[in-house]
């Protein structure tokens, strides 16, 4: 009898066109007067026998109508949600809310890339005062007054013994004053000198660097500073070393690198020379040892320094270190 | 100094290009920094450091290249045929101790006139203009050997007397005025060292001739003066007057006191070769000879310094051709005598740099030190310079475009922000030779860099700015003492209220505002609060400064619009706000540490409840009610609405809070948070005058 309605759910159920449709059709068979439901009811007018077989068989069917009328279900409201979804659209090209992250500054950028280069080589960094006592930036560092080497650096003074400091040096010195070797460090930060021109600020950024111990040698000098411009500048940058004058350095020596712009073949930014001067360096002068309090003859050690601007400038070559300080943002966002 | 390749030749003969020869004096430390071609001649721009002076002349670069290709140096003649052994003149050394040695010789009977073409390309190709035959002499033999030598004309000298002494040491007097070959009249300090005759002065010693004792055309006898002076009085007399010349040039970076005497014997027979005349003996007053440094230098110390390993015999080789006096002395060391043109030289560590050079740095080999690991550097320092990585890497996710300006101010651009007299950003360091007298100042605020910045960039048609700077200020302590310097991080933000493509929901303040408490967040600090700033140059309505552990680390707001009205800022309807705080307090306040707290066991409730009140009620304070109420079972208090307007009587506003209650030890029933909540609000509403919103 379970066959008799079987037909006719499944012609109506071609004829369901919508989800009411559907939860009418089950209501229909399933519901509380439904059909099926009807057939369940009489099922106790029947003897034990023709129960069992008839209930499995009506039991069947309520399970069958009942997937159907799921699926159909189903169907319309995944139709349903789609229509929805469709009108809830949105133009995904329009750019998002947040406006981008900053730009940090090229000689911030650069100066990052120095420290961290010599942090992993085990240098630890510090810092002294931007203006310094003239004892600290020059006396002390085998630089007496009226002596020509200051000509190397034209000075800033705020009074006779005060200045701003022209290199970070006087860090090494105030630094050595106050700890026993081995020491290893760097010292990045501004610097002063009264020159202004495309080249030359008069502030710019400096990072020097110290190591003293028992048997530091020139060769180590030469390790560590070849170490850090292949990291620098990459592993097949030429570098060379040439004889030079610090007074806090003896024996003294300036490096340069192979001219990156032109690949060592002679352009403008480097004189047609293919080298680049990039770092001065040296043997700490037994003098500043001593004035500090070391014994030469116990400790050696090697000291270098740099301009960050330099390094910043031939990294994105930047022809003028003015841009570096206007603080445009069509020229900052471009190191971003 | 510029140098003649064909002249070079002349003392030391070697068949090297032009180029390699650069090349050589450059690795050896005499940089070539460019070769000029003139005349079939390569002219060597060479830069000699200040510890060189024996290089800047010919015979000293020559000794170089002698030294690094193994040829030796050829002097030209110096044979002098003079009438007369001594001189009948007298010197007198009133201070030996600024003037070591003087020596004289007399021409007479010479002709004044043009010098030889050779002579006059010479000059020129080393940048000295050709004046006349004597004059050019004297230049040339300054090129040739590095000595400077004056020519007096003699029948201008007074008494047969050159004197050398101070206007002090002479005449007791503190200065005087003195006219110069150029034509200028000087002032001269009591303390500079000057050459007389019987009467009065005739030179600045080692810087500049005098007028009235020029050589002229008509010039017939001269007085040849070659002297040792003292390099820091030369120095100090040079940098005085203003005044740097060849000569001075030279004396102040240490001259050869045993050579000058080579030097004037030299200009003597040119003179004769080139003006005629007669040489006359000289006159030489030297009263304290030199004697050379002596040096003992260790073998085992060079190789040890330098980190190669060199024979005896190496090491000695490499010295060969400086000139350097060089006695064994056994298998361990030797013993360096230095010639009074290295003036360089005091120590074993300058004789190792000469080996080093000599052998050359490219032949020294590169490692890398064997050392223990780091690690010495302070806790604290390493955090430090951490956290300021941190704060600045936060501005610039946040949006925040990195700006670095110079260090300076001028005094007109505190005045821009109405900073009061007495207020600590007056306290400037003021530099004494400025470029610029708007740079004439330490900063002691980053902000008004960023408002220059800003007008760059508005009126380059650069909107919507980000911008911070970390950076030191500077606070003077006093005439005689390092001042105080201050990290602080400042931010600018500009916009200008126009098309946006997504409306604002915000103030501009609340936007800054709440990335600065994202930064502070950041750093762990969480005692932070704003009270109502007193900038000057801030909006007074709209500017707060910031409080952490109670002290005042900054300041954050809209910048006034009596600043902005000052500005020559293109923009419509600006809004800009300005923040500015101190590293250090950042610093102090931050929590390093996180310790774990176990997480709440039982669930929360909340209650919503909206007042209206008098609107000059602040936020903070309604939230400092609202915490102060003592219950345990409240978890956070937050501000959620606040609302003027519509249904709202004018003066009241409406604010919205939220509570969260939870009790760490059970479920919180309804009943419980109703009757806590009624208290609560009968609470805020008896603080606050206010009532509850409908």
């Amino acid at each position: 009898m379970s066959d008799d309605l079987k037909q006719p759910f499944l012609d109506e159920l071609k004829s369901v066109t919508s989800l009411s449709d559907a939860a009418a059709l089950k209501v229909k068979y399933l519901g509380k007067k439904g059909l099926v439901t009807a057939q369940i009811k009489s099922l106790s007018t029947l003897s034990p026998d023709e129960r069992k077989q008839a209930g499995q068989q009506i039991n069947e069917l309520k399970q069958f109508i009942e997937a159907e009328c799921d699926k159909k279900e189903s169907v319309f409201k995944n139709d349903e949600l789609k229509i929805r979804l469709l009108s809830e659209s949105i133009d995904i090209t329009l750019p998002g809310k947040f406006a981008a992250f900053g730009s940090e500054h090229p000689l911030s950028k650069t100066l990052g890339e120095v420290i961290d280069i010599f942090t992993r080589m085990g240098f630890s960094v510090e810092e002294g005062p931007e203006v310094e006592l003239d004892q600290y930036n020059f006396e002390a560092l085998n630089i007496p007054k009226d002596h020509p080497a200051r000509d190397m650096q034209d000075t800033f003074y705020v009074s006779d013994d005060i200045v701003l400091r022209t290199h970070t040096s006087p860090v090494q010195v105030r630094v050595m004053e106050n700890r026993k070797p081995p020491l290893r460090f760097i010292a990045p930060g501004k610097v002063y000198r009264c020159d202004a021109d495309v080249t030359h600020s008069p502030m710019f950024h400096q990072v020097e660097g110290l190591m003293v111990d028992k048997d530091i040698k020139f060769s180590h000098l030469k390790g560590v500073l070849i170490t850090f411009l292949r990291q620098l500048f990459g592993p097949d940058i030429p570098v060379r070393f040439r004889p030079s004058f610090f007074p806090f350095t003896e024996p003294s020596a300036e490096i340069d690198m192979g001219c990156i712009l032109c690949k060592s073949a002679g352009c403008r930014v480097c004189k047609g020379s293919g080298w680049l001067e990039i770092l001065g360096a040296g043997m700490v002068n037994p003098k500043v040892l001593e004035n500090v309090g070391y014994d030469p003859e116990e400790y050696t050690g090697f000291a270098f320094g740099m301009g960050i601007e330099r390094i910043a400038m031939l990294k994105y070559s930047i022809d003028d270190i003015r841009l570096l300080f206007e603080n445009d943002i069509r020229f900052l966002r471009q190191f971003s | 100094m510029r140098a003649s390749f064909d002249w070079l030749k002349d003392f030391v003969k070697i068949d090297a290009a032009p180029e390699a020869a650069a090349e050589k004096l450059t690795m050896t430390g005499l940089e070539v920094e460019a070769i000029e071609r003139i005349d079939g001649d390569a002219v060597f721009e060479v830069n000699v450091t200040p510890n060189r002076a024996d290089c800047l002349s010919m015979i000293g670069i020559a000794r170089e290249l002698s030294a690094s290709y193994n040829v030796p140096l050829v002097f030209p003649d110096l044979n002098v045929v003079s009438e007369s052994k001594e001189l009948d003149f007298n010197v007198e050394i009133t201070d030996p101790e600024l003037c070591r040695r003087y020596a004289g010789r007399i021409v007479r009977n010479l002709r004044v006139g043009p010098s030889p073409d050779w002579m006059k390309k010479r000059l020129e190709k080393c940048g000295i203009r050709s004046i006349n035959n004597v004059v050019d002499v004297t230049n040339y033999v300054l090129l040739e050997f590095g000595h400077p030598l004056h020519a007096f004309d003699l029948k201008t000298l007074k008494g047969s007397m050159i004197r050398i002494g101070t206007p002090k040491s002479v005449k007791g007097s503190a200065g005087l005025k003195f006219k110069t070959l150029d034509g200028t009249e000087r002032d001269i300090p009591g303390d500079s060292l000057m050459i007389w005759d019987a009467e009065r002065p005739i030179a600045v010693a080692g810087v500049m001739g005098g007028l009235d004792t020029e050589v002229t055309g008509a010039t017939t006898d001269i007085f040849i003066e070659s002297a040792y002076f003292e390099p820091t009085s030369i120095r100090r007399t040079s940098k005085k007057l203003g005044l740097k010349t060849d000569a001075s040039y030279r004396f102040e970076r240490g001259t050869d006191i045993k050579a000058l005497e080579t030097a004037l014997d030299r200009s003597a027979i040119l003179m004769k070769e080139l003006a005629g005349g007669t040489v006359y003996g000289k006159i030489d007053i030297y009263p304290k000879t030199f004697h050379p440094i002596e040096i003992n230098v260790r073998y085992e110390r060079v190789n040890k310094v330098l980190g190669i390993k060199l024979e005896p015999r190496q090491i000695l080789a490499s010295l060969n051709g400086l000139g350097l006096e060089i006695e064994e002395q056994g298998s361990a060391a030797f013993k360096v005598q230095v010639p009074p043109y290295r003036s360089d030289i005091t120590m074993e560590a300058d004789i190792i740099e000469e080996v080093a050079r000599l052998y050359g740095y490219d032949n020294i080999p590169a490692e890398l030190p064997e050392t223990c690991l780091g690690g010495d550097q302070k806790k604290e320092d390493i955090y430090s310079q951490d956290l300021k990585r941190d704060v600045r890497q936060s501005f610039l996710k946040a949006g925040f475009t990195e700006a670095v300006n110079l260090s300076f101010i001028g005094a007109d651009e505190l005045d821009l922000l109405s900073i009061p007299a007495d207020d600590a950003r007056r306290k400037l360091v003021r530099i004494k030779n400025p470029l610029r007298e708007e740079e004439a100042f330490m900063r002691t605020t980053i902000v008004p860099a960023l408002i220059r910045n800003m007008l760059h960039n508005v009126s380059h048609g650069n909107r919507d700015l980000k911008l911070f700077e970390a950076s030191r200020v500077f606070f003077s302590t006093g005439p005689d003492t390092l001042p105080e310097e201050k990290e602080r991080i400042a931010a600018l933000y500009f916009r200008e209220k126009a098309k946006t493509l997504y409306r604002e929901d915000a103030q501009d303040f609340y936007v800054v505002k709440g990335i600065l408490e994202a930064v502070l967040a950041g750093t762990g600090i969480t005692d932070v609060s704003y009270v109502r700033s007193s900038e000057p140059f801030l909006h007074p309505g709209r500017a707060a400064d910031i409080i952490i552990n109670g002290q005042k680390a900054g300041y954050i707001g809209a910048l006034s619009p009596a600043v902005t009205e000052k500005l020559d800022l293109k923009a419509s309807k600006p809004s800009i706000i300005v923040l500015d705080i101190d590293i250090a307090s950042i610093m102090s306040a931050s929590k390093r540490k996180a310790t774990y707290r176990q997480l709440p066991k039982y669930p929360f409730v909340e209650r919503d409840t909206a007042l209206v009140l008098d609107a000059a009620i602040e936020a903070a304070e309604i939230i400092g009610h609202l915490k102060s109420y003592p219950s345990d079972l409240i978890e956070d208090v937050s501000i959620f609405d606040v609302y003027q307007g519509t249904g709202i009587e004018p003066g009241k506003k409406s604010v919205a809070f939220n509570v969260r209650y939870r009790s760490p030890e059970k479920t919180l029933t309804d009943a419980e948070v109703e009757a806590l909540h009624a208290k609560l609000v009968e609470h805020i509403v008896g603080k606050t005058k206010g009532q509850v919103r409908g």
